[in-house]
């Protein structure tokens, strides 16, 4: 359960310069499907992060912009550190079962936050079901886009999970994405 | 002579010395098994309190009343608070959860207008997380059976046992199971009537006459009936036999249900647990022990009010209170809640009783005092039954047929946890009959289409802009009849954009997409999503012929909702034993069944549908920035109409139809669409608004061609999430700069990196 300790440097930068790492950080919503709710013509207020068109009718203007995933570093609420501080203290009596419990309930306020799916595969890893590890390690990396450190944690679950289930190529391979990611 | 009368005398004695052994026997043993049937309570999901909670205090405050906490000038009593400005104290009851016990205690909560502000406890210090106590929903009791919470004595308010013994056996405390005096004076009483009005029995002869359910008072009876009190009372304590009473005791019937014993009488005619009643509610069910037929406080008021009036003057004539109290607690209205506490969600408790009788037998169920724990949210569960019931009499208003009511099903769950937060089987939401969420099983019609379009994503030959064909289609079946679908328009559109297909539901594009992939890997994505059977593989298979029930479309759908991770629909979290210990617990299980790539840029489709295709009739009644994703469906001859969608939090599937499986004449849109939107607004949605994987990028295309655009030269823009790297024609016309035709996504961390070296350098100058 110290997937929150181990946190790579770059980390610190990302903290830095998050621009909004409130609570629960999220990407801003993608633009809306046009003609739904804009109008033509380009009255669409620009995303976050997009270059203004340099006069409403240039045409010469990129289209869209290339996607780019906001970087953003997850963070826990504080109902969910004080519910993944309890899950910690039962997990360390050895109760895995209540400590997935309880971070069920973490989950219940936050299902979008990858940390808690990071501590919840931990959880059962600790109850020995490598197999939902692995499945939770793949949950939280599908939703930590954008959040290099989360993403690296998720990876280290994965490779701990398929280490446990057996699998030591694929463990090294997830292992080297989470190097990978770490670095990055 | 001499000695035949005494042998006939002995023998006699014997007998019944041995029929009083047998009695004794018989009256003890139901004494002490008794105590251990306890049908199996089952209870909602606790509400979770914490900064940030998005309730209104108006909601929050609903939340309170729900569980029945009454707002008083201070919140010293548990199950109390006191409310003023955005202050609000609850003295908070004791209470059990899955995982821990609470005990009780003070919270003082800030109430913004939109969310929560803050907790404290009651020495200032801050709260992070605190869950109310959980609603009892119900328990599982035999059909035809009895129903009952059983109390300990120190639950028990005093004025109860003081109640009783003034109304009903003033001698309790002395005499040996039977009152002679009482006996004697109840013969007067009848005898100048000419009926039997009074019983005479003391509470030890009620309780007998309880276990061996016989209220015929012949005389036979009624001498065994004093001979077991008798024997009861020689066995057990007199705080034993109270406490038996009071939990044995019958209170009042709701359908099949029997309720016994004050704890279940207390939530069932006030919503709270026997401690907290006060005097002019202990002394309406003391009212009711005599007739709770006829004392019924819900349909007959006035007799019961006459004789809860009654009831607090023996009282006070006995001296249990002091006749001011008395009079003042006449005065109050009699304080029944208007329907029932428990057993109010049946196709609810449906799905959780089939859950369980996996792994318990009925008896352990109905009688070994487990403690359940369900992911029901009552808010979201009463929302639902109200949204059913309005748009079904609207829908059935427009018919103005003959016709029998329509009828429906809701399925509202949690998508990341499977939860399933309620079920709504049917229009008569308290008949525990025919449960159309779990056994109504019909074509799923257009809802096949979203599974359809993700295997073909998952060929890596089709994106969202991949121009297809809608063109006639006839295929000659192997029993040599002809297979010719039609659009509902009963036109053919061309070549159009896979987004389009999926926007308006084209059927005959999706028929082409559907052969060219095969049927067999069409019905692979669908078991992998969890349809229970594999289906039929036949050609109409590619428009819904795909029997499914609202339930198991929710598990399909849960699978799109989660970014193509599927998890078992949970309605049971935990199942508890008497003794307070984890029996079985349900955790949280996910399954990845398709690409997080893949199942995003299906979903931004269903994002289209909601925004321009056959949703879209849903805006009127949803937030207009709410961004949320869906497919309608419809099965042949209008028979089933469907419509299922989620936003960022919750899942939604809808099913409206005829109980006969006659046409209904409304497309998905038109019968399910309205209570999906109805339900969905009702639940404070959070946007979809998942975090786009990296390797896709998103493109404007031209919702007719598929061809690239850009705001200005294309009137009708779709944005959709493709590959990146996704070679697309240009729309002619469309200017588009040379580094954008092929579109790629840059290193997140490179912008970091960059912006991190803008700061240094703003730190340096």
């Amino acid at each position: 359960m110290s997937a929150m300790r181990k946190r790579p440097p770059i980390l610190l930068l990302g903290a830095l310069f998050s621009l909004s790492a409130c609570t629960l950080t999220r990407p801003p919503p993608f633009s809306p499907a046009p003609g739904a709710t804009q109008t033509p013509a380009g009255s669409a207020q620009p995303a976050p992060g997009t270059p203004a068109p340099q006069s409403p009718g240039a045409t010469a203007a990129p289209p869209e912009r290339p996607y780019t995933p906001p970087p953003k570093q997850f963070r826990l609420s504080a109902a969910s550190s004080a519910l993944v501080a309890q899950a910690h203290t039962q997990a360390a009596g050895g109760d895995f079962g209540q400590a997935a419990a309880t971070l069920e309930r973490a989950l219940r306020i936050e299902p979008d936050n990858p940390l808690l799916w990071i501590e919840l595969g931990r959880a059962r890893l600790g109850e020995n079901n490598p197999a939902q590890a692995d499945a939770m390690g793949r949950k939280a990396l599908a939703l930590a886009t954008g959040d290099a450190a989360a993403q690296s944690s998720a990876w280290h679950l994965i490779a701990d999970s398929l280490r446990a289930l057996g699998r030591n190529g694929d463990a090294a391979e997830a292992e080297q994405h989470a190097q990978g990611v770490a670095s990055r | 002579m001499k000695r035949v009368v005494l042998f006939s005398a002995a023998v006699a004695v014997l007998a019944a010395l041995g029929y009083l052994i047998y009695l004794d026997r018989l009256v003890t043993k139901q004494f002490e098994g008794r105590r251990w049937t306890l049908p199996a309570q089952v209870y909602a999901a606790p509400l979770e309190l914490y900064a940030g909670l998005p309730l209104t205090p108006t909601e929050l405050e609903q939340e309170l009343q729900r569980l029945h906490y009454r707002r008083a000038e201070k919140a010293d009593h548990p199950g109390s608070y006191r409310l003023s400005g955005t202050q609000l104290e609850v003295a908070l009851r004791p209470a059990r959860f899955a995982d821990e016990a609470r005990p009780a205690q003070q919270l003082n909560m800030i109430l913004g207008p939109k969310a929560l502000e803050s907790l404290h406890d009651a020495s200032g210090h801050e709260v992070p997380v605190l869950r109310l106590e959980p609603l009892l929903i119900g328990s599982i009791f035999p059909i035809h059976g009895e129903d009952r919470i059983v109390v300990a004595p120190e639950e028990v308010p005093a004025l109860l046992p003081a109640a009783l013994k003034a109304v009903e056996d003033r001698k309790f405390d002395t005499h040996h199971g039977v009152d002679p005096s009482g006996m004697l004076r109840a013969l007067w009483v009848n005898m100048r009537a000419g009926q039997i009005e009074q019983g005479g029995s003391t509470l030890t002869q009620q309780l007998v006459r309880s276990y061996f359910l016989s209220s015929r008072q012949t005389l036979s009876r009624k001498l065994r009936e004093a001979l077991m009190a008798m024997a009861l009372d020689a066995h057990f304590s007199k705080a034993d036999l109270m406490n038996a009473y009071i939990n044995e005791i019958f209170l009042g019937q709701d359908g099949d249900r029997a309720i016994h014993g004050f704890g279940l009488a207390s939530q069932f005619y006030f919503g709270k647990p026997l401690a907290e009643l006060d005097l002019s509610e202990v002394a309406l069910l003391v009212a009711i022990v005599r007739g709770p037929s006829y004392y019924d406080p819900r349909r007959h008021a006035d007799r019961a009010r006459l004789r809860r009036d009654l009831v607090l003057k023996v009282m006070a004539d006995q001296g249990v209170v002091k006749p001011d109290e008395a009079s003042a607690a006449a005065r109050r209205p009699l304080g029944v809640t208007s329907r029932p506490a428990g057993a109010y969600y049946p196709a609810y408790l449906d799905f959780v009783r089939r859950t369980l009788r996996r792994d318990y037998r009925e008896a352990d169920l109905t009688e070994a005092g487990l403690r359940i724990y369900t992911s029901l949210e009552p808010r979201v569960q009463e929302d639902a039954e109200r949204a059913l019931e309005h748009e079904l009499a609207r829908l059935d208003h427009l018919h103005k047929a003959t016709k029998a009511p329509l009828e429906g099903a809701v399925v509202v769950t949690s998508p990341q946890s499977g939860d399933v937060s309620a079920i709504v089987g049917g229009r008569d939401v308290g008949y525990d009959g025919f449960d159309r969420a779990l056994d109504a099983r019909r074509s799923m019609g257009s809802l096949v289409k979203p599974f359809i379009y993700l295997t073909a994503l998952e060929s890596g030959r089709y994106t969202a802009a991949t121009v297809i064909q809608d063109a006639p289609v006839d295929l000659k079946l192997q029993n040599g009849t002809h297979w010719k679908p039609e659009n509902f328009t009963h036109q053919t559109y061309g070549a159009v954009p896979v987004v389009r297909a999926i926007s308006e539901s084209l059927n005959l594009a999706t028929v082409g997409v559907g052969l060219d992939l095969g049927l067999p890997k069409i019905a692979q994505t669908l078991e992998r999503f969890g349809l229970p059977q594999p289906p039929v593989e036949v050609p109409a298979m590619l428009l819904g012929a795909v029997e499914v029930t609202p339930l198991e479309a929710a598990q399909l759908f849960n699978g799109l909702a989660n970014g193509g991770f599927r998890n078992p629909l949970r309605a049971v979290r935990a199942v508890i034993g008497s003794d307070g210990k984890a029996l079985k617990a349900f955790p949280l299980e996910v399954t990845q069944v398709a690409s997080p790539e893949t199942v995003y840029q299906l979903d931004r489709m269903l994002v289209s549908v909601m925004e321009r295709g056959t949703g879209r009739p849903a805006r009127a009644l949803l937030p207009p920035d709410l961004t949320v994703a869906g497919k309608s469906g419809t099965s042949s001859d209008y028979r089933d109409s469907w419509f299922a969608g989620f936003s960022g939090n919750d899942l939604v599937v809808v099913w409206v139809g005829y109980d006969d499986n006659e046409p209904t004449g409304f497309t998905g849109s038109a019968g399910a669409l309205p209570v999906w939107a109805r339900v969905m607004a009702g639940l404070g949605p959070r946007s979809w608004d998942s975090a786009m994987p990296e390797s896709l990028i998103e493109v404007h295309i031209d919702f007719d061609t598929g061809l690239r655009a850009m705001p200005g030269c294309s009137d009708d823009l779709v944005a959709v999430a493709v590959p990146a790297g996704t070679e697309l024609p240009a729309k002619p016309g469309c200017a588009f700069p040379e580094a954008s035709t092929q579109a790629t996504t840059p290193n997140p961390i490179t912008r970091l990196k960059d912006r991190a070296e803008h700061w240094l350098q703003g730190l340096v100058h």
